[in-house]
Order: structure tokens, then C-alpha cells, then sequence
């Protein structure tokens, strides 16, 4: 048995908005064990970004949210968030500086250790070269390749994703499932990853979780399809019906 | 691209022309005298105003070249801007961490950005008396509200997102201002020191030309004294000097460094 990373308990998160209240998650429970790659699947609307949110901790919450057994308070640089927006780089610092800033902000002081940080990180992504380049100066799918390299660098307990490429064309997308996969594969990391796209889920993740209305799990399975995952896998199409059936459950369909 | 370029170059040429006939009128009305007896004085001849232009900085006034009285102005102008920024930055830094002096301070804002500088010199005479402290005051008064101002509205403008990803990495408190709301805000930061130096600039001059200080007499002193000795070469020159002090700010330091952070972050407004 491998060790949990992410342990949530009766997590109830209400948004309070003039007078109005609003339940978003319902006595969510979950638990991840460390090098899980766990995508999270669910209608719009469903909580998903809600519940990476509170697990980064920039939301407040009632229940429990547990990294390695310790209790979140607040955001902190073991959870790292890899946003959807790709305006989530910092504008003023080049891409090399803003793998480096929080490898500095934990500690890191030495410049050529920072930069050998950088530079393997960035060569994960393919990016080599673009070092001295400003987020500005690049295409969506590279500043997220930035943003996935500057999160892995950093080693921390868990990796948050929502929805990183929901924004990008489907070859750019499949580039970066790949580069993801392979960066998944070293450095030995944990992964939540929320996305729309059942192939992106099937390919990507080591288990699917579907959510519906305020957090309710309605399916947890491991994903058993063999790496690399094709959409020729005899098995391929069993899953993916039964994904999207859990998905659509609720007559949107 | 060469369109614009042969657009610039025509601006250019358009420009020169018409100073250089500018130049030319102003010639021909000295040389006509067309303006009867005070001709000499409103219309000093350009080799006139040329000559007098050096003879400012060889001769000067009161055995002071003109090199002491624009480093007095500068001095004052220099420490002015330096504590109006600082406070500027304190204070807005402050009504980030509390409501209550965000509110107060946001009335203080509204109220003396209304206020011209030159109306509270009477006041601040009786404060501090005839001496630089009161120049230094006034230049404090013209940086510190529009300043103050822009910085506010620009870490409002901050995206919650570099917030939060700083937040993420573990910025808090002063680390979150120095590593995340000061540079997001830069565009806001430049254009309030844009219109701060250009307050501050007037203001010090009309405030040197209402009361200069005999102990350290700055440019707005040697222009008033200029009138009063009717030399008024020497008083068009010294206008060319303060016009010339701030096109070499705005275009020799307020462009270049707005060039070399908003401009090169694709961040400018
Ligand atoms: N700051 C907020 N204040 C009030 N309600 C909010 C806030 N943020 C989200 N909500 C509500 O919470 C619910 C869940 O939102 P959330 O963004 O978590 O959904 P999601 O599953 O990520 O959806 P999507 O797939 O469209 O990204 C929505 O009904 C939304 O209106
Ligand atoms: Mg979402």
C-alpha cells in the first residue's frame, strides 16, 4: 500500500453571494495515494475548479483537506496549481525566471543550481531555447508548457490541473499530453487533473473520477487501459460509453 | 512597417519646417520693428537670445552661473520627487493592508489633488518659514496624490490570477507586494510618475518665481529676475532651458525606462 497523499473528509464548500447562499460541494470525501494520476470529469458547473480551489487553498471550507497528513492552511508551494488561463505567467520576468522564482521563494539560492533546475525542467517541455524569451512573446501552448514545467520543477506533493489545454488546437493538445505523460513518468509526482475531454482522461490519467451537481462522486474506477492508451484498445470504447453515460447522466442529453 | 516609417520620417520633416519658419517670422518681425519701441524688448533678435544663452551659463547672474541655479532646482526638484514617491508607495502599500486607511486616505486623495500647490504656499511659509523646505514641500504636495493614485488603481487592476499564483509559491504579506503587486502594476506606476514630474516641474517653478531663496536660488528665481532687469534675452534663453530640461526627462528618462519595463513585458497600457 502506497502512501496517501491527498486525503479529503466531509468536504462542504458554500459560496455566500448577496444574501444568497449557495451549496457547491456536498460532503465530498476522496483519497489519493501518492503517483496517482487522477482525472476528474463532471458537467459544468459541477465543482470541479471549486474543489481544486479549495485543495490549493485559496477557498475556505468546512471538512477536512489533508496533504501527507497535515492540514491545509492556506496555499502553500507543496501543492502547485496549473491553471487553465494561460495568463497565469508572470509578464515581467522571462520564462527561464519564472521556472526559477518559486525554486528561489523555497529556498534555492545558488544561481547555477537555478538554472540547471530551469534548463532540465524546460528541455521536459521542449522549450530549450526559449529561455530569455518573455511569457508575451509565446503561443498559449508554450506559456502552459511553461507553467507544467515551472509546477514539476518544483517537486511538490501534488500537481492541481484545470483544465490546461481545454483552451488549445488538437495537435498542440496532443503534444502536451505526451510531454505531461513523460514528465508524469520521472518525476514521480501526483496529478489531479480536470478536464472535458474523456480521450484526454483515458490517455492520461491512472484513474477517472466523475462528478455531478454539488461534488456527488458517481464514479471511481482505475483506468486499466494499457499505456500507451489508443482509441484501438478493444476496451477503448466499453470505457469511454460508460464515461460519458456517467457524465450526461442527469438529462442534459 | 515602411509605411510607418515613411510616415515618422514625414512628421519629422513637417516638424522642422515648421519651427525653422517659426524661427524665420520671429526674425523678420525683430528686424522690422514692427512693434514700435518694445520691439527690442518682446522680440529679441534670435543671435541675441543665442548670445545670451551662453552668457547665462559664463556670466550668469549675480556672479551665479546658470549651472548653480538649474542645480538648486534640480536638488530640490530630485528630493521632492524622491519623498513624494516613497510616501506615495508607503501610503498605498498601507490601504492595502487596512480598509479603514484605504478609506480615509482615498478622501485625502480626491480632496488635495484638488488643491494647487502655489494656493498653500501662504500656509506653508508660516511653516517653514523662507527656506528650501518649503520648495521641497510644494514638489512633495504636486508627486505624492496623483501618485498615490495611480499605484492604488494599479494593484486594484492586479489579476487575481498573478495573485494567486504568487500566493501559491508561497508569497504572502510584503513578499506579495515587492514580488507580485509592484510589478503587475507598472503601466499605473509609470504613467502616475509621467504626470507627477510634470506637477512637480511647474510647480517648483512658479514656486521659485513667487519667492526665490537668496541662498539657494533656483531657475524660476533667475527667470523672475531677468524680467525685473529687463533683460529679456537672457529671459527667452532661460525658458529654452527649462524646455530643454523637460524634453531631456521626458524623452532621455520617462521613455527609456518605460521602454525597458512595461514596453519589453508587453505590459504598457
Ligand atoms: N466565486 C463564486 N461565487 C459564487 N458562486 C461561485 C463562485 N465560483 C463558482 N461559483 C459557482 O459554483 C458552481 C461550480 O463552479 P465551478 O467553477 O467549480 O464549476 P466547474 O465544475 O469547474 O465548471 P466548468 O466545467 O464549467 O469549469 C457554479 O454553479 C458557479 O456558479
Ligand atoms: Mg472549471
Amino acid at each position: 500500500m502506497s502512501d496517501i497523499v491527498l486525503s479529503v473528509t466531509g468536504l462542504t464548500k458554500t459560496y455566500h453571494d448577496h444574501s444568497e447562499q449557495s451549496l457547491i460541494l456536498k460532503d465530498l470525501s476522496l483519497q489519493v495515494e501518492e503517483h496517482e494520476f487522477v482525472c476528474l470529469l463532471g458537467p459544468s458547473g459541477c465543482g470541479k475548479t471549486t474543489f481544486l480551489r479549495c485543495i490549493a487553498g485559496f477557498e475556505g471550507y468546512e471538512g477536512s483537506i489533508k496533504i501527507n497528513g497535515s492540514e491545509r492552511k492556506g496555499p502553500k508551494n507543496d501543492v502547485m496549481m496549473v491553471f487553465q488561463d494561460f495568463n497565469q505567467l508572470f509578464p515581467w520576468k522571462t520564462v527561464e525566471k519564472n521556472v526559477q522564482y518559486p525554486l528561489k521563494l523555497s529556498g534555492i539560492r545558488n544561481a547555477g543550481e537555478l538554472k540547471a533546475h530551469s534548463d532540465r525542467a524546460l528541455s521536459e517541455v521542449r522549450l530549450n531555447g526559449y529561455e530569455h524569451y518573455y511569457p508575451h512573446q509565446l503561443s498559449g501552448g508554450m506559456k502552459q508548457r511553461v507553467a507544467i514545467a515551472k509546477a514539476f520543477c518544483l517537486k511538490p506533493r501534488m500537481i492541481l490541473m484545470d483544465e490546461p489545454f481545454a483552451a488549445l488546437d488538437a495537435m498542440t493538445r496532443r503534444d502536451l499530453q505526451k510531454q505531461i505523460l513523460e514528465l508524469y513518468n520521472k518525476e514521480h509526482c501526483t496529478v489531479l487533473f480536470v478536464t472535458h475531454n474523456i480521450q484526454e482522461a483515458l490517455i492520461l490519467g491512472t484513474r477517472t473520477i466523475v462528478l455531478q451537481k454539488e461534488g456527488r462522486i458517481v464514479l471511481d474506477e482505475p483506468n486499466l487501459l494499457k499505456k500507451p492508451v489508443t482509441p484501438a484498445d478493444p476496451d477503448y470504447g466499453t470505457v469511454w460509453k460508460k464515461l460519458e453515460s456517467a457524465i450526461y447522466m442527469e438529462g442534459d442529453r | 512597417m515602411s509605411r510607418t516609417f515613411k510616415d515618422r520620417s514625414f512628421g519629422i520633416l513637417v516638424k522642422i519646417i515648421f519651427v525653422a519658419l517659426l524661427l524665420i517670422a520671429w526674425e523678420l518681425i525683430a528686424k522690422s520693428g514692427i512693434m514700435g519701441k518694445r520691439s527690442a524688448l518682446i522680440f529679441p533678435p534670435l543671435e541675441s537670445i543665442g548670445a545670451a544663452f551662453i552668457r547665462n551659463f559664463t556670466v550668469g547672474y549675480a556672479n551665479r552661473s546658470m549651472w548653480v541655479y538649474i542645480g538648486n532646482s534640480m536638488r530640490f526638484m530630485l528630493t521632492g520627487l524622491g519623498i513624494g514617491i516613497l510616501l506615495a508607495f508607503l501610503f498605498s502599500g498601507l490601504c492595502m493592508i487596512s480598509r479603514i486607511v484605504y478609506h480615509i486616505y482615498q478622501l485625502m486623495i480626491s480632496v488635495f489633488d484638488l488643491l494647487p500647490g502655489i494656493a498653500l504656499l501662504p500656509v506653508v511659509i508660516v511653516i517653514f518659514g523662507v527656506s528650501p523646505g518649503v520648495i521641497i514641500f510644494l514638489v512633495v504636495h504636486a508627486v505624492l496624490w496623483p501618485m498615490s493614485r495611480n499605484v492604488l488603481d494599479g494593484f486594484q487592476a492586479v489579476p487575481l490570477i498573478y495573485v494567486e499564483a504568487g500566493r501559491n509559491m508561497g508569497l504572502s504579506g510584503l513578499g506579495l507586494l515587492f514580488g507580485v503587486y509592484l510589478p503587475a502594476a507598472v503601466s499605473y506606476i509609470l504613467s502616475g510618475l509621467k504626470v507627477a514630474w510634470a506637477r512637480a516641474w511647474r510647480g517648483l517653478l512658479s514656486a521659485e518665481m513667487i519667492f526665490g531663496i537668496a541662498s539657494s536660488p533656483g531657475l524660476g528665481l533667475y527667470i523672475n529676475q531677468m524680467r525685473t532687469s529687463l533683460n529679456t534675452a537672457e529671459m527667452y534663453a532661460t525658458l529654452l532651458v527649462i524646455i530643454l530640461i523637460g524634453v531631456i526627462v521626458q524623452y532621455g528618462l520617462l521613455e527609456p525606462i518605460e521602454k525597458h519595463t512595461a514596453g519589453k513585458w508587453g505590459m504598457k497600457r
